[in-house]
């Protein structure tokens, strides 16, 4: 039987680990063995953490009749309905592996991109562990009020990771990023109190339960407009998509990958889950049209802005908007296929970005920035280019990368469900992708370099970017490995008949 | 079970690192092992011969399990088509690495260009073998992506806008494929392509027209028919030879395979009852002898000596466009298929005789040329031989096949008289294709010389290296052989076209 200590277990012990990094680390810099012992340290936290993750998934499975949505209450009274509740479910754990796993691989990286041995570093990992354990638990929430709280700390807390420079143009896109999730979370109250009002809970399924039956539906959409709109802006949907570019752009590369492949997708897991398996279940209110042309504005706006970027950073920001508007595309369908595309969409697009933002992060350390700086990098600096070009024949959707099956799977779950006219646009907005990726490539590897110098490129760095970009070759190449994993999901949804 | 199919595959898969390591060595070695892989693999498929020509269903085939949860089984099979495609593969891949081996001497980073062509071979070998529509996609994106760098990264001044406008054209293209290959797995549950062919007939052919014209679209692209071609003289252009060889020769003839594979056997008898499937071949007539006069009419005008080789592919691509469109009729299908392999060859031969000549004079007006025919012989007799095959002079191999083109044609007439006036048109470029061949050998290779290299009464040859010889000898043998005595290639594909319908 799965237990409360079960589910906690892996949040608790990453804030645990978070906590004690901070006067672990200040301990390791008086040693020797700086980079070493920092390395073991964070091992250690990650594998109590994934072995937590995995507990869990192990004793979710076993089940005997395994339930589509198990509640984990905090209480066991006859009010359990008001307390609040963790929810299990096979996109949670789907999700729980996935982001404990980039988020390792992410943090080897930021350990050689964000020097350990100068001073607040230290509080760089706390924060970035303290995040993983906040998304995971907003994973794992059963009513919207913990998914609230767990979800906020996330999305805030990511703005100390974006600040880590503390140069103009990173304050400047912080503080926009902070007005941003703000003004988000203030719709998101607002939508959850007029919740509340209706129905007197905030429980997922009794909040469920409560809107089917419901007569009069005018307060239901004001909330969720509020709602939906506050998690459109913190997934930047098109048009709450500006803050995106810019703030990924400011940050530092090891944080906007961790922000793409972790706070983007988990943002875009959380819009999901509330408006589609809770809180407005087509039965209750249609809103798919509503969301297709979203998805088409989102695909169209990030991809044009993309093709007229000369910052290569922002370039890559802009193809998380356009990842954003696939996803849509995929869930707008509503029906296996789709959330089979969508959740495969999620790891590829996350480990993709974040491919990308850590490649572009290692060029830029050499002060190459723009498009035009970029001219012969596949010469001066082969490895990390080559990782680079990987990562844009993923987005791309060129075969054998994961991106590939990725974009079929999409294109195809939208065509099932009638909406061909959306996948048409995917599909040239999908052409747009490959001219402005296909100039970076141009840029790389056809125009030539100022001067013929080549960079002794950092080894330590490129570790993680090769092994996200085996990832994505062999997602690519292996599909079902991922496929499998997702395949109880689509048995328990709820709007399957 | 046997694992031959597999074993085509994975063989050139698994010497791409020896090809690279190779290559560290030294180029030559690289080259040899590339021909070699090709030569074996050529050996191995050619032992499917007895099967396909014997067994009941024509066909090899060989299944694996793939992903198991998109109903998708990793299928590969060969008959008369697919076989013929995959030998002129490997003969061209023989050609263009032989012919590297002194093209590319003296080049930069030449073991990563002998790993990029492997690569592009596996693709091939891939499109032409795989009958899992998602595996073939696969392939044929896999080809893309080392073409563009080869076209790039070795080619003459300009090559990397080219290579950018051919992949972002063919791309292009390659997506609306993807959608119409998502489509026919939505409709049917099914992306193997003769599961699909006989699913497919079920369906509500309003829909399964929309199937055809994204498929028929996107893979004209990349065979360069008329208002999709502008990628193809840029990118013929500013190739290196081996790879214009190899793009005009394989590469289009992949979008003309796939043409007749995937939207004619597998898509189009789904709507052939219905008035649109009329109209359908119909328009692929009229954008075949738009393409072949087009083509014609602008290599007439061209001073460029590779453009004028580029420009008549869009005129070939055109002839083989019109004998897609007489579709049911045996003898202009085998005749399009057979066209598909001689021009494949003939105009691989052409642009090797062509980087030939720019590799010893490096000038590529023709009008600066002339009276190379003495300077160069075996160069000379070679480009005249692909010259004169591909403007349909007998006894070469282009003749046969739009001989066979025409005597469709001329059945057809009787059946749908729409087709008087476009076989008419088409008569007149094959009289065109001909006027150029000829202008490019009288302005190349005969009359006097305009190049200062070559004085007065000078007795100096100028023929190239052995190697390159060698390759264009190899492609000279097969069009002449062809030419007189096609009936391998036909009864390899009139087994194939048999089944059509």
């Amino acid at each position: 039987m799965v237990g409360i200590f079960d589910v906690a277990f892996p949040i608790v012990s990453l804030i645990a680990f978070s906590l004690l990094t901070i006067p672990v680390l200040r301990g390791i810099r008086k040693t020797g063995y700086k980079t070493a012992l920092t390395l073991v340290w964070f091992a250690i936290a990650f594998s109590v953490a994934f072995a937590a993750v995995a507990n869990l998934a192990l004793q979710y499975y076993a089940l005997p009749s395994p339930q589509p949505f198990l509640s984990i209450s905090l209480s066991d009274s006859s009010l359990s309905w008001l307390s609040s509740v963790f929810m299990i479910d096979g996109i949670s754990v789907y999700m729980a592996i996935m982001f404990t796993t980039v988020c390792a691989v992410v943090m080897i990286y930021s350990l050689f991109y964000v020097d350990p041995s100068k001073r607040p570093s230290e509080r760089y990992y706390a924060i970035m562990l303290m995040l993983t354990a906040a998304v995971i638990g907003a994973v794992f929430s059963g009513d919207l009020l913990t998914l609230f709280i767990f979800w906020e700390a996330a999305a805030a807390g990511s703005s100390f990771l974006m600040l880590y420079k503390k140069n103009r143009s990173s304050l400047n896109a912080t503080l926009k990023y902070i007005v941003m999730i703000v003004i988000a979370s203030a719709f998101i109250v607002f939508g959850l109190s007029l919740v509340y009002g209706i129905t007197g809970t905030l429980n997922f399924w009794a909040v469920k339960e409560a809107l089917t039956v419901l007569a009069d539906k005018t307060l239901l959409i004001l909330a969720f407009i509020f709602i939906a709109a506050g998690y459109a802006i913190e997934a930047a949907i098109v048009p709450f998509h500006f803050w995106l570019p810019d703030a990924y752009g400011a940050a530092p590369s090891s944080t906007a990958a961790f922000l793409s492949a972790v706070i983007d997708q988990g943002s875009y897991y959380v819009l999901i889950r509330v408006l589609i398996f809770i809180l407005v279940p087509t039965a209750v209110l249609d809103w798919t049209l509503m969301l297709a042309v979203m998805a088409a504005f989102t695909m169209i706006v990030g991809n044009l802005f993309a093709l007229i970027q000369k910052n290569v950073k922002i370039l890559i920001g802009y193809i998380c908007v356009a990842d954003v508007g696939y996803n849509l595309v995929a869930i707008t369908s509503l029906t296996s296929d789709g959330l089979r595309a969508n959740l495969y969409f999620f790891l590829i697009g996350g480990i993709t970005t974040a491919l990308a933002f850590m490649a572009v992060g290692i060029i830029n350390h050499y002060g190459f920035k723009t498009l035009k700086d970029f001219s012969g990098i596949g010469r001066k600096m082969p490895l990390a280019s080559l990782a680079l070009l990987m990562a844009a024949l993923s987005f791309a959707g060129m075969p054998p990368f994961g991106g590939f099956i990725a974009k079929y799977m999409v294109f195809t779950s939208a065509i099932e469900a009638n909406l061909a006219w959306l996948a048409v646009i995917g599909v040239l907005m999908s052409v747009v992708q490959v001219a402005y990726l296909f100039r970076l490539v141009n840029y790389m590897y056809g125009k030539k370099p100022k001067d013929e110098v080549r960079i002794k490129e950092p080894i330590k760095l490129l570790i993680p970017v090769f092994i996200l970009a085996g990832t994505i070759i062999i997602l690519g190449l292996f599909p079902q490995i991922v496929l499998n994993l997702i395949e109880p999901v689509i048995r328990q949804l709820p709007f399957i008949p | 079970m046997s694992y031959l199919l597999l074993s085509v595959l994975l063989l050139p898969v698994l010497s791409i690192p020896f090809v690279y390591l190779a290559g560290r060595k030294s180029a030559k070695s690289a080259a040899l092992l590339l021909s070699l892989v090709a030569l074996v693999t050529l050996a191995l498929v050619l032992t499917t011969v007895p099967t396909i020509l014997n067994s009941p269903s024509n066909r090899y085939v060989e299944t694996y399990p793939w992903i198991p949860v998109l109903n998708s089984n990793f299928t590969l099979f060969v008959d008369g088509i697919g076989l013929s495609m995959v030998i002129i593969t490997m003969v061209l891949m023989i050609a263009a690495a032989l012919y590297s081996i002194n093209y590319m001497a003296g080049k930069k980073n030449l073991p990563v260009y002998y790993t990029l062509l492997s690569l592009l071979f596996v693709g091939l070998i891939g499109v032409f073998i795989s009958s899992n529509l998602l595996f073939f996609y696969f392939c044929w994106e896999l080809m893309l992506v080392p073409a563009f760098f080869l076209v790039g990264g070795w080619g003459y001044k300009e090559s990397y806008k080219a290579s950018f406008k051919f992949f972002v054209f063919t791309h292009a293209g390659a997506v609306f494929v993807l959608l119409g290959i998502g489509a026919i797995y939505m409709l049917t549950g099914s992306i193997d392509l003769f599961t699909a062919e006989k699913l497919l007939l079920t369906q509500n052919p309003d829909i399964v027209r929309w199937i055809l014209i994204a498929l028929t679209g996107g893979f004209a692209v990349k065979m360069a028919i008329f208002p999709v071609h502008m990628w193809l003289p840029d990118t013929y252009a500013e190739a290196p030879a081996p790879m214009s060889a190899l793009i005009s020769g394989v590469l289009t003839s992949a979008g003309a395979y796939a043409i007749i594979r995937v939207s004619m056997e597998t898509v189009f008898p789904a709507v052939a009852a219905t008035s649109f499937g009329i109209d359908f071949l119909h328009g692929l007539a009229v954008f075949g002898v738009i393409s072949a006069f087009f083509g014609s009419f602008v290599a007439l005008a061209q001073n460029d000596i590779k453009r004028i080789i580029a420009y008549s592919s869009i005129s070939h691509m055109g002839y083989i466009l019109f004998g897609v469109s007489l579709f049911p009729l045996q003898t202009a299908m085998t005749g399009t298929v057979l066209h598909i392999v001689t021009h494949g060859l003939s105009k691989g031969l052409f642009f090797l005789t062509a980087g030939a000549i720019m590799s010893v004079f490096a000038i590529r007006d023709i009008r600066k040329m002339g009276g190379l025919a003495g300077k160069m012989p075996i160069t000379g007799t070679a480009s005249a031989i692909a010259a004169l095959s591909l403007g349909g002079a007998p006894p070469f191999a282009c003749f046969i096949s739009e001989f066979f083109i025409f005597m469709g044609a001329f059945q057809m007439i009787p059946i749908d008289s729409f087709y008087i006036v476009p076989t008419a048109l088409m008569l007149i470029a094959t009289v065109l294709s001909l006027a150029y061949s000829l202008r490019f050998v009288s302005k190349v290779f005969l009359g006097p010389s305009n190049i200062k290299e070559i004085g007065e009464g000078e007795k100096k040859k100028f023929e190239v290296p052995r190697f390159m010889q060698l390759a264009m000898i190899i492609l000279v043998i097969l069009v002449v052989l062809i030419g007189i005595y096609p009936s391998f290639f036909i009864n390899l594909i009139n087994t194939a076209t048999a089944t059509f319908l």
